[in-house]
């Protein structure tokens, strides 16, 4: 029994070394790689991208009108852990949008949201920093700074949750950028659809990976009204997702987009 | 008095190692920022989340990862164990690799990827140590 184990897992990792090391780099067709039968570990850890990875492909594929794209809300009042983390995810992918259009009052005026929400969490101390040298970099116009300042806040705020054993909560400030994020590409391909941006809403690994997160939430959290609602939204585009077998339609896009934008009005709902 | 002080030592030691394992984990995301300042320079923006941990040498590690065709994107592997061969590939959907432009060094590698299309993509790698059993890694990643 152990000898026919070794014995598979000396043919595996034999097998696997030849993959991992016997094709010349660039060449397609000449190995294969099966991820079922991969003899390693799998890094669980899955690093979700910021909405500029994205909105830079749009912008290869076209001039997308930012300015248009940028949404004016009002954060509600609240005091709802649950709500201040998927709001505060969505105001950092709209500090994304707001460097895309390069609007330095709309930067100005998201880097003091953001203060605002980490002050309701309780984690201006590692935020402040950051959202100081957001303002500090918008009145020099530099995007570049900026862009990057929004990406260390959320993974400054995420780490800060999960020392505190918020890990819930660190997936909510995911969960709000991605839905925000995915919500712009949406609209910016609505306004010009094509089968190549329409594409960039290829996702499905991402949305698999939050519904798995959101399942293994604290049920206070996982019966919270708006996660929800989030669960149910999804289902519906993983649905659409998995449907694009020959590509996204417009429809479909819209489909998503609709989703998208009925979830972020229940969070940013007073 | 002499127990006591042996306690204090003992403490101090043991959070003296702690802090040199962390400090050695913090020094593979540094070699993995090493790495990619030559693409920094050539217009790549570096994502601040990354992945890292500590893996037994030679064995082999998977991450799942979204990547949007349209982009160039660089990976980099950066360890902070010395005498450690780096591999790293990058296979698509359908398990044919996509990587182009492997550089290795001493404390790190990096690979270029154009994607084919959108979708979930594979990174498969491996860090062989001639010394230790085990060898802590970083993954770190940027686009343009």
């Amino acid at each position: 029994m152990k000898k026919s184990v070794f014995v598979s897992a000396l043919v595996g990792l034999a097998l696997g070394t030849f993959n991992l090391a016997a094709a010349p780099q660039g060449t397609k067709g000449v190995e294969d790689f099966d991820p079922l039968a991969f003899p390693g570990k799998v890094v669980d850890d899955v690093v979700v991208p910021v909405p500029s990875e994205v909105f830079s492909v749009l912008d290869k594929l076209g001039e997308p009108n930012w300015r248009a794209e940028l949404r004016k809300a009002d954060m509600p009042t609240t005091s709802d852990r649950t709500k201040l983390s998927l709001l505060f995810g969505y105001t950092v992918a709209e500090g994304f949008v707001a460097v895309q259009a390069e609007d330095k009052e709309a930067v100005k005026d998201l880097g003091r949201d953001v203060i605002d929400l980490a002050k309701s969490l309780g984690l201006s101390k590692s935020v402040l920093p950051h959202a100081q040298s957001i303002l500090d970099a918008a009145d020099k116009s530099n995007w570049s700074a900026i862009r990057k300042e929004f990406d260390q806040t959320q993974k400054t705020v995420r780490d800060t949750m999960e020392q505190m054993k918020d890990v819930d909560l660190s997936q909510c400030v995911s969960l709000g950028g991605w839905l925000r994020g995915t919500a712009s590409v949406t609209s910016v391909v609505k306004k010009s659809f094509s089968a190549d941006r329409a594409e960039l809403l290829n996702q499905p690994m991402l949305v698999e990976h939050f519904v798995s997160k959101i399942e293994k939430m604290p049920a206070s959290t996982r019966d919270h009204d708006v996660v929800k609602s989030i669960r149910k939204g999804l289902g519906s585009v993983l649905q659409q997702m998995e449907g694009a077998v020959d590509g996204f339609s417009k429809d479909a896009v819209s489909d998503i987009g609709k989703t998208c934008d009925s979830l972020l009005t229940e969070i940013l709902s007073k | 008095m002499n127990s006591t002080l042996g306690k204090t030592v003992l403490v101090a030691l043991v959070l003296s190692l702690a802090s040199l394992v962390h400090a050695t984990v913090d020094e593979s995301h540094d070699f993995a920022m090493e790495a990619a300042v030559p693409f920094v320079a050539q217009g790549f923006i570096v994502r601040e989340d990354y992945w890292n941990g500590e893996v037994k040498s030679g064995q082999k590690l998977m991450i799942t990862h979204q990547l949007f065709k349209g982009n160039e994107y660089a990976f980099w592997l950066g360890t902070a164990n010395e005498n450690v061969a780096l591999d790293m590939k990058v296979f698509d959907e359908k398990g044919q690799p996509v990587q182009i432009d492997a550089k290795a060094d001493k404390f790190f590698m990096s690979v270029r990827v154009n994607p084919p299309k959108t979708g979930t993509y594979r990174i498969v790698f491996e860090l062989k140590s001639k010394k230790e059993p085990s060898v802590l890694w970083a993954l770190a990643y940027g686009y343009r």
